[in-house]
């Protein structure tokens, strides 16, 4: 194993690490896909994230530290990746119909369909901060602190996301009736906030919501 | 507040039937979601993937002018 840490500019082809990089880069693919699911909510976007994260990180190998959690580097650059390709999205077509079907966590109408699990549907209407924080802690595996990491938060606000996504995922598929009275929400406040982002959802004109989002 | 509904039960309460009932029911919404996660990774990976870690050896030994075996 190599003890020193490559600068940028090392990239020899034939560096011997690169095959053990590209063996475990390729064991985790899986795992790659998966939480790619999970924030796309759809198959092929989720496949395009990941192959451009394979991409992504077989060019930046230089900066991984052989020794650290090679599956929270790889989700740190699959999320920022999703986010930007989201960003540019935005601000590229926000006008165009076509477009902002093509944006990954986009046109989610289509992951309402018959074939989703409940838990499937209801995990579409967290919000994507809550949404990340569940599944990298409640699925992937992963501990408090490398969530914290990979979604660039404290700590604390990955507890807390992953808790009230948590309570949120319970009260869309249970329907409020497993809290009591005096723990509803004040004015039905996560109600609303579901119900809005259920109408936003099911809004057809995509294209219209992608607009409204463009930074001026 | 959103605040005043973060805490399902709250700590001085005794566990309930109903407190019993909200955990039971959040690890079963647990289980759910890795069941969804590990669906996916238990897919074979489609043959994109391995194309994709071909053309990058291929780049690769296009780069370096050497055979990397």
């Amino acid at each position: 194993m190599p003890t020193t840490a490559p600068s940028m500019t090392n990239r020899a082809p034939d560096r011997p690490e690169d095959g053990d990089f590209k063996t475990e880069l390729l064991a985790l693919i899986p795992f790659l896909r998966a939480f790619a699911r999970s924030l796309t909510g759809n198959q092929e976007g989720a496949d395009d994230l990941a192959q451009e994260t394979l991409v992504k990180a077989w060019q930046s190998r230089a900066t991984f530290i052989p020794g650290t959690n090679l599956k929270a580097w790889l989700f740190t650059i699959l999320r920022n990746q999703f986010y930007s390709d989201r960003r540019r999205a935005w601000r590229q077509a926000p006008w165009d119909q076509e477009a902002a079907e093509r944006i990954p966590g986009g046109g989610e109408d289509q992951y309402f369909s018959a074939q989703l699990s409940d838990t499937a549907r209801a995990l579409r209407c967290l919000s994507d901060e809550q949404r990340e924080a569940l599944i990298l802690v409640g699925a992937g595996g992963f501990s408090y602190e490398d969530a914290a990491g990979i979604c660039k938060c404290a700590v604390g606000t990955v507890k807390s996301r992953v808790a009230r996504a948590r309570k949120a995922l319970m009260e869309i598929l249970d329907g409020d009736d497993t809290l009591g009275d005096t723990q509803r929400p004040a004015g039905g406040e996560a109600a609303r906030e579901i119900m809005a982002q259920l109408d936003r959802l099911s809004t057809p004109d995509l294209g219209a919501q992608v607009g409204k989002r463009r930074p001026k | 507040m959103t605040q005043q509904w973060e805490t399902t039960v709250s700590k001085d309460e005794k566990p309930t039937e109903k407190a019993r009932a909200i955990r039971a029911r959040q690890r079963a919404i647990g289980r759910e979601l890795r069941r969804m996660f590990d669906d996916v990774a238990q897919e074979p990976v489609p043959d994109d993937f391995m194309d994709l870690l071909r053309q990058i050896d291929d780049a690769e030994d296009a780069k370096g002018g050497k055979k990397v075996s």
